[in-house]
């Protein structure tokens, strides 16, 4: 479809892109002590863009800009995820201790170019509008996680995220050259149609384009052995923007690879309801398992060794990754299916893990467990709050994240004999977690005694609290609703060969 | 004749003990006197009932007379118990023997613990163990006399322990009870064994089914022994036999009651009931080990001082003769001396309880509490003092000596008769009359040694003698009552010839045949007895006047001093004296190193496998991402070759100014992950 | 909504009601659990009444939609097996409301948190669904985390993640063996629905080359066997039940071990009755195993609470050695249906039984720790005649323990090895041990406590009081009753278990082992 064309089906992005505009404007007008209220703009605009999303959406599914990007439920359920993700941020963005002394215009006017990018990332079917993309929401997470400009922590998170982006995402482009150089093309579809009749001596050439842009993509979701920056970044970034980098381009980048391992090295058969079969000859989906089990097991292993909360979050963020990761290599329907159900529950519980950082970060002015001691006895709301989202990150039922794993497991057990390893050793995963999750439940009301006065944190904060939790544990007896919409997602734009 | 009613008697029988042990245990204490006379009257009652029956059963003149009743306890279906009395003559008789002898105890009591601290308690046990005792005698099935056997057990372990501030006593109890399991394993084996192949618990159907060759050989061989394991617990057989001296422990009436005439006889009794179901190899095995606990225990009574321990033994061995006559063949002689027996035993018990009590409160004038009021050696010269208690407990030791016109005489001639008949039919078992006349003699001889030392000669404690007075009528009554039943002639009646058993119980009580295919017929056995009878006898009563003649010339007539015997003996008497060292070596060799297993594995468990094992799991995980995490972190330095290290540095060089210096190392490390995915990839 | 979600929701619905109630109301707290326990007690009560014995399969049904696209739906149901179960919990966890009435710390969430297990557990006996059984199996865990952790002894935070870490485990493979079952079973969580279908269906599924009945088997056994606990998962038992308060000791031993019992007998036992042929042999080696080791563990302790905590090791090894006496009804056994029935209706007696008189031994355990603050078995003595009702309570209780006829614990071992005999000949004789063990460490620790010499320390030691007795005195008389008359609680049992017993005889070809 031509480019003018395009744009008929392009207006939820066009809205967007006036949002941030207007953002901007008005930045300029607002005088710093009220610039928070850039955050109205962005949040209003979001709520309509999807509003936009939903009247849009009518499981219609085509490619946009010559087939550099599609339209398909399946990208529209990535953007909500990203747009309730980013409406939460902000809200919570008012509220955090660490902001108050800086303009917070430019910060919500970066949020909405993440999101954009987020959008292409999510719906991109073409290597160069996948290498854009990524380099749009990296570049701004670099300056959000470097926003808090006295705190030198945060700078040299924001430099570490530079160099480390740059580096990844300059094998990426070289990779995505290499594989261009094979197959004439840089669109999916024409892609996977030469790696289907590439000849044997090419295939050394091909391996080393797709490990390179694995890399791309695992420093992306931030999967081992691409993850290094992920816990100076998560530790020295602010808060809110560990919180939504741990769950927004998380989100992007899965839907990128799931596109991308789908429909350029397999037959995109998870895409039609069938189990897809992979188009070359080598072992990517063992690969792939192995990142996953090597993800997964370093990101538990190391949390147990954290003291600082957000230090800790950062690992698990890693590990859950793992276990995501680990539903690629079924190349199964149910695969994408449990990533993307994984995903809304995952929003919602760690979400929620960060807001509690943030209210005791406000509270205390600590991060560490010895600010957590003695928490839920002060702080009981608070507690069972984060009992909640400690015992769902484990993914115990009754609460949204056993349902994620649930479906993960599912997804392998179906996929055969195979994959039943992996299920064991996520399994093993999940009680190693348990470890370091039960520990701040220890810390918060184990340790320290009952204390007559009992505090509450500021109502909004509460109620992003509350509204997270509500669904945590609401998904993890009823997820109907959830489920429906992926099943009604799980329509792509695919062109079969 | 049929006697419906007698099921609803053994229903009160059984019961009325009960319902008295739950009136003292509930309300005792506030009762007036304790509330012992609910007890009393209670025993009575059952007392009076079983006598009816058994004069019903005199005159009824049916030796082949049995009432059977049953209901259905648990079924599931397939699998269900019933439970039931089975009433015949042996029941009857041992009703008797049961409400007789714990009335005398009931009544005994009533001065000989008078103003103890747990009067109610007491009396409440004694109500147990009479309704447990009762439950073995008129259980018709496995499961109920099993079930009864136990509550026997734990009634004995409450009344020798009732002195529980003593740690001997509680120490007597614990003892008495595990050695008692130990048997009840076998007999639970035994009847697991005989389920299995018969498919029910009822005695009428287990023999039937024997009869049947449901079970036979080896399986029905190991199920009888199995079975008798239990009547070794109960009956303190060798090598079972160590609790029952210690059972001395408890208060003397209890010892009269169960550690002599009842308790102890309930293996003896079972092993009657069941004998139609022993193979000849478990008989033989049965009379080994009767025969073998008749002369070695009899061996010890020898040697002791203790006048209870001297009975005790000599209750041990008595039992011996009983088991002994079982595996023989004549069960119905075992039965005999068990009445008989229960009679005089039970006499001794209460004279030597008459004794100590004098003996005790004379020493408690004398505000002597060091001095033990139980020692032989403390006494002597009390046969002026307390008449009573002497006469009764003479007849009643020329009964347990065998020597004519006595009880004990008519119930143990048959039995050596039957082993004597035994060995003459298989002379490669000569060794069982041999127990059993040695045992007779020694049986003589240290029956007299205790009366001689106790009432005849010189006072050994002068001092106490004048405080030394006869018991109240309440004791003496029992000894009189038990000592004129010493005499043959109620056992003989209608017959009235002290050299021959028969009589009212030869005629009422008649060996059935075995059920066990092949085995010799009853009336065989009896008649090979019966040609043995003579020769038995005139041995019996040689041994049993040689027994005396000894201890008269050693004790009485002091001839020749036991001192030098004793010296001369050397180690025998030693071992004598020191009970063999059973309970010595039984510490060393059994319990010691049980506990010291015990510690064993609960370390194991506990310090090892736990702590090691299982937090290992813990550690390793600790360990694991201890490694990880440095891996992940300045691991990274070590973690390429130093070569390359040492380029980076040069590299950074510029850079470090800036920075930490770890950041190029990732993207280096990134690099190097790179390759070696590639490498993988490749291949 | 049906008398078995009632049965369910009610412990919830106290919950929430104390959540409401102001924390200085603890009296009104207390009230509330007990009477949400209490009515709950009477509901299984009711049901009892109205539960047809004369029929195996499942009673009082409730079934809704819950997630249609994974085919997971809300069912219970209840039979002869779970019924006896619900009423023990209902029983324990009403006792148990005023075991730990003296409870001063943290009062609400103490019992907001004792409802919440209350709910956990009768979930687990009562749901059909098996995504709705994992679901509550894992309830549990977080509630019991916190009671062990808060409330709990010195030891207490290691003793509790122990134990969460130890289930976690078991759960985990538990799930992968539940998928394994739904994905091999046409897709269903129908726990009634897989009984009729997996017998067959697994034929012939291969996992890692073995046959898929074996590993599915061990993997929902292991799961099962830790709660239970079975020999070698057993550490987390004595541990945990030595630093819970008393009620949580009590809810422990008293049902939570049941569960892994309950677990084998109608997941594994119902949906692969060839394993149980293919297993029974370990099960029982196990048992023996269980009964000895555990026996051996509690003779050599001189914590009070920690023999009790191994004699419930011992106890468990019986029921094991009754469950595995099932295939006696086998041909390949003679079709044996009397030992078949003695053997399970024994274990599933077995359950019951220990779940009372452990129950009694704790709270036994509690009331003399509450008064000499210490539970050294030497460091007591002679207190039989400073307090004679309690000594004569406890000399009850650990009649009962060591199988005293007449004692309800003495029917069920004594049916586990009648039942198990006939096939497990060896095993059986060796674990009559066991008999000697129970009888040789609670006469001992009797002895130790409360014969000889008064210990001076504790002459002015009170009396047991009323509220303890209050607790303990139910159990007794059930302890008792069921031991002079088991007939009514076979009767409830008989039915089902021949359900059991002909699953497993009928359907064991060893097609696909």
């Amino acid at each position: 479809m031509t480019n003018l064309q395009s744009l008929d089906f392009y207006w939820p992005e066009l809205i967007l892109t006036g949002v941030i505009v207007l953002a901007i404007i008005l930045d300029l007008l607002l005088d710093k002590k009220d610039s928070g209220k850039v955050g109205w703009v962005l949040i209003l605009g979001l709520i309509t863009v999807a509003l936009a999303i939903y009247i849009q959406d009518g499981s219609k599914t085509t490619t946009l800009f010559m087939d550099s990007i599609v339209l398909d439920p399946f990208a529209s359920f990535f953007k909500m995820l990203v747009i309730l993700a980013t409406i939460f941020v902000s809200v919570v963005s008012w509220h955090s201790g660490e902001l108050t002394e800086y303009r917070k215009g430019e910060y919500f006017t970066l949020l909405g170019i993440v999101v954009l990018g987020l959008f292409l990332m999510v719906s991109a079917v073409d290597l160069v509008m996948v290498y854009l993309s990524i380099e749009v929401v990296s570049i701004m997470s670099f300056i959000l996680a470097g926003y808090l400009k006295q705190n030198t922590r945060s700078n040299e998170a924001g430099l570490k995220y530079v160099v480390y982006g740059a580096f990844s995402s300059g094998i990426m482009l070289f990779g995505i050259s290499i594989l261009y150089g094979l197959a004439g093309s840089t669109n999916y579809f024409e892609v996977q149609q030469a790696v289907v009749d590439l000849d044997e001596t090419a295939n050394a050439a091909l391996v080393m384009a797709l490990v390179m842009i694995l890399a791309g993509f695992g420093y992306k979701v931030s999967a081992v052995p691409f993850h290094f920056w992920t816990p100076d970044v998560y530790e020295g970034a602010p808060i809110t923007i560990t919180a939504y980098l741990s769950v927004a381009p998380k989100a992007g980048a899965l839907a990128m690879m799931i596109r991308f391992f789908n429909q350029v090295l397999a037959d995109g058969g998870a895409m039609t309801g069938i189990e897809g079969v992979s188009m070359t000859n080598m072992p990517w989906p063992e690969i792939l398992a192995l990142l996953a089990v090597i993800t997964m097991s370093l990101g538990n292993l190391v949390a147990i060794q954290q003291n600082n909360l957000k230090r800790m979050l950062a690992y698990s963020s890693i590990a859950h990754a793992g276990y995501m990761l680990l539903a690629l290599p079924v190349m199964s329907t149910q695969g994408v299916y449990a990533v993307m159900i994984y995903l809304v529950m995952y929003l919602f519980m760690n979400l929620g893990a960060f807001f509690v950082v943030i209210a005791v970060k406000n509270k205390t002015g600590g991060e560490t467990f010895d600010d957590y001691r003695g928490l839920g006895w002060e702080m009981p709301l608070v507690g069972v709050v984060m009992t909640i989202f400690m015992v769902s990150l484990t993914g115990l039922p009754p609460t949204a994240g056993f349902i994620g794993k649930f479906y993960i497991f599912a997804a392998l057990v179906k996929g055969g004999p195979q994959f039943y390893y992996l299920v064991i050793l996520a399994g093993i995963n999940s009680v190693v977690s348990l470890y370091y999750y039960l520990r701040v439940v220890k810390v918060m009301f184990l340790e320290g005694e009952r204390s007559e006065t009992i505090l509450q944190p500021p109502a909004v904060m509460m109620g992003m609290l509350l509204l997270t939790a509500i669904p945590t544990v609401l998904f993890g007896i009823y997820w109907s609703p959830i489920a429906n919409w992926i099943q009604h997602s799980l329509t792509f734009f695919i062109q079969t060969i | 004749m049929m006697e419906p009613y007698f099921i609803h008697f053994s229903l009160l029988i059984l019961f009325l003990p009960l319902a008295a042990f739950v009136v003292q245990i509930f309300f005792g204490k506030h009762l007036p006197r304790q509330g012992d006379w609910v007890s009393v009257g209670a025993v009575v009652i059952t007392l009076v009932l079983s006598l009816i029956m058994f004069v019903t059963m005199l005159f009824g003149h049916d030796s082949g007379f049995t009432e059977e009743a049953s209901f259905t306890w648990l079924d599931m279906g397939a699998f269900s118990i019933q439970l039931g009395f089975l009433i015949d003559n042996i029941t009857i008789i041992m009703l008797v023997v049961v409400a007789l002898i714990s009335t005398c105890s009931h009544v005994f009591s009533l001065q000989y613990m008078a103003g103890d601290i747990r009067y109610s308690r007491y009396y409440a046990y004694l109500g147990l163990f009479t309704f447990s005792m009762n439950g073995i005698v008129l259980a018709n099935n496995l499961i109920s006399m099993y079930m009864s056997w136990e509550l026997v057990g734990v009634s004995s372990y409450l009344l020798i322990g009732h002195w529980f501030e003593k740690d001997t006593a509680a120490d007597a109890g614990k003892k008495a009870f595990l050695t008692n399991r130990v048997g009840d394993i076998g007999f639970f084996i035994g009847i697991m064994l005989l389920y299995t192949s018969i498919g029910s618990f009822m005695f009428g159907d287990i023999f039937t089914g024997v009869a049947a060759g449901k079970i036979a050989g080896t399986t029905l061989t190991l199920a009888g022994i199995g079975l008798f394991m239990g009547a070794m617990g109960k009956s303190s057989q060798f090598p079972l036999h160590i609790w029952l001296p210690d059972a001395m422990e408890g208060p003397t009436p209890v010892s009269a009651l169960m550690h002599a005439a009842t308790m102890v006889a309930a293996g003896v009794y079972m092993s009657v009931r069941l004998f139609p179901l022993f193979t000849p190899d478990a008989l033989l095995v049965v009379a080994y080990v009767g025969g073998f606990t008749a002369l070695f225990a009899a061996s010890i009574a020898v040697t002791q001082t203790d006048i209870k321990k001297v009975l005790a033994y000599s209750t041990v061995s008595q039992l011996g003769y009983m088991i002994l006559a079982v595996g023989t063949g004549v069960y119905t002689a075992a039965f005999f001396h068990l009445l008989t027996h229960a009679m005089f035993k039970a006499n001794l018990f209460y004279g030597s309880g008459s004794v100590i009590h004098a003996m005790h409160h004379a020493l408690h004038k004398k505000h002597d509490h060091n001095t033990d009021p139980q020692d032989m050696r403390n006494m002597g010269g009390f046969k002026d003092k307390m008449p009573v208690t002497y006469w009764t407990m003479l007849i009643s030791t020329l009964a347990i000596a065998g020597v004519p016109l006595f009880s004990g005489f008519l119930s143990k001639d048959a039995i050596l008769a039957g082993t004597l008949a035994f060995a003459q039919h298989h002379p490669a078992h000569l060794l069982l009359p041999v127990f059993g006349f040695g045992a007779a003699a020694l049986t003589a001889f240290y029956m007299f040694r205790l009366m001689f030392l106790t009432f005849h000669g010189a006072p050994q404690m002068p001092e106490l003698i004048d405080d030394i007075h006869e018991s109240p009528k309440e004791m003496t009554g029992p000894l009189v009552l038990l000592a004129s039943l010493s005499v043959f002639i109620f056992y003989t009646l209608p017959y009235v010839n002290p050299l021959s058993d028969h009589g009212w119980f030869t005629d009422l009580v008649v060996a059935g045949n075995s059920f066990v295919p092949g085995n010799i017929p009853a009336h065989e056995i009896a008649e090979h007895a019966h040609d043995a009878h003579y020769t038995a006898m005139y041995i019996s009563v040689a041994v049993a006047f040689f027994g005396i003649a000894l201890a008269v010339l050693m004790y009485l007539g002091k001839v020749f001093s036991a001192e030098n015997w004793a010296k001369s003996a050397g180690r025998l008497y030693d071992w004598s004296r020191n009970k063999y060292y059973f309970d010595e070596n039984y510490d060393r060799f059994l319990y010691q190193p049980f506990f010291r297993l015990a510690n064993k594995v609960a370390w194991l468990d506990w310090d090892l496998y736990d702590k090691y094992f299982i937090n290992g799991f813990g550690r390793f995980t600790d360990w694991l991402s201890r490694v990880t995490g440095r891996f992940d972190y300045e691991g990274i330095d070590q973690g390429l070759v130093d070569g390359t290290g040492r380029i980076i540095d040069y590299l950074g060089s510029a850079f470090r100014k800036l920075q930490t210096g770890r950041l190029q190392n990732y993207l280096l490390y990134v690099t190097a992950s790179l390759i070696i995915l590639t490498i993988i990839q490749a291949f | 909504m049906g008398i078995l979600s009632l049965l369910i929701w009610l412990p919830i619905l106290g919950m929430v009601t104390i959540a409401f109630i102001p924390r200085k109301y603890e009296k009104y707290i207390k009230i509330t659990a007990a009477v949400a326990t209490g009515i709950q007690l009477l509901l299984s009560l009711v049901l009892w009444q109205r539960f047809d014995a004369g029929i195996g399969t499942m009673q009082f049904m409730e079934r809704l939609e819950w997630i249609p696209s994974f085919n997971i739906a809300y069912i219970l149901g209840i039979d002869g097996l779970s019924l006896p179960m619900v009423i023990l919990t209902a029983l324990l966890c009403f006792i148990c409301v005023f075991v730990s009435w003296n409870i001063s710390k943290a009062v609400k969430g103490y019992f907001a948190l004792f409802l919440l297990l209350d709910t956990g557990i009768i979930g687990v006996f009562l749901s059909l669904d098996f995504f709705l059984f994992y679901v509550f199996w894992e309830v549990m865990l977080l509630p019991m985390y916190f009671l062990i952790g808060i409330w709990g002894g010195p030891q207490r935070e290691y003793a509790a993640i122990k134990f969460f870490l130890y289930t976690l485990f078991g759960s985990v493979l538990m799930l992968v063996g539940i998928l394994g079952l739904y994905f091999s079973c046409g897709k269903t969580f129908d726990i009634p629905e897989l009984m009729r279908i997996a017998p067959e269906a697994l034929q012939g599924v291969v996992w890692w080359g073995m046959s898929g009945i074996k590993v599915i088997w061990v993997l929902l056994f292991i799961g099962f066997a830790i709660k239970v606990p079975v020999f070698p998962f057993h550490t987390w038992l004595p541990l945990a039940h030595v630093e819970a308060p008393t009620a949580i000791s009590v809810i422990l031993a008293g049902i939570l071990l049941k569960l892994g019992v309950y677990g084998i007998l109608r997941i594994n036992y119902g949906l692969m009755p060839d394993g149980v042929y293919w297993f029974s042999g370990a099960l029982a080696f196990l048992g023996l195993i269980n009964v000895i080791w555990g026996g051996l563990c509690a003779l050599a302790q001189t914590d009070l609470k920690k023999l009790v905590a191994y004699s419930s090791v011992n106890h468990m090894g019986y029921a094991l050695i009754g469950m595995a006496a099932v295939i006696a009804a086998g041909a390949a056994n003679g079709t044996n249906f009397k030992a078949a029935q003695a053997g399970i209706g024994g274990a599933v007696f077995q359950m019951f039984n220990h779940g009372t008189i452990s129950a009694m031994l704790f709270i036994l355990v509690g009331v003399i720790y509450e008064r000499a603050h210490h539970r050294d078995i030497d460091g007591f003595g002679g207190l039989a005649s400073q307090m004679p009702v309690y000594a004569g309570i406890t000399a009850v209780a650990f009649f009962a323990g060591l199988g005293l006829p007449g004692l309800s614990g003495f029917i069920s071992e004594a049916m586990c090895f009648i039942g198990a005999f006939p096939v497990y000949r060896g095993i059986v004789i060796a674990s009559t041990i066991g008999i000697l063990l129970n009888a040789a460490y609670f006469l001992w620790a009797f002895q130790r406590i409360f014969f000889g010499e008064l210990n001076e320390k504790y002459n002015k030691l009170p009396e047991i009081n009323r509220l303890e007795l209050f607790t303990v005195v139910p159990l007794l008389v059930i302890t008792i009753f069921f031991g002079i008359y088991p007939a009514p609680y076979l009767d409830i049992i008989a039915r089902t278990m021949d359900m059991i017993i002909n699953s497993v005889v009928s359907l064991s070809t060893f097609a696909g082992m």
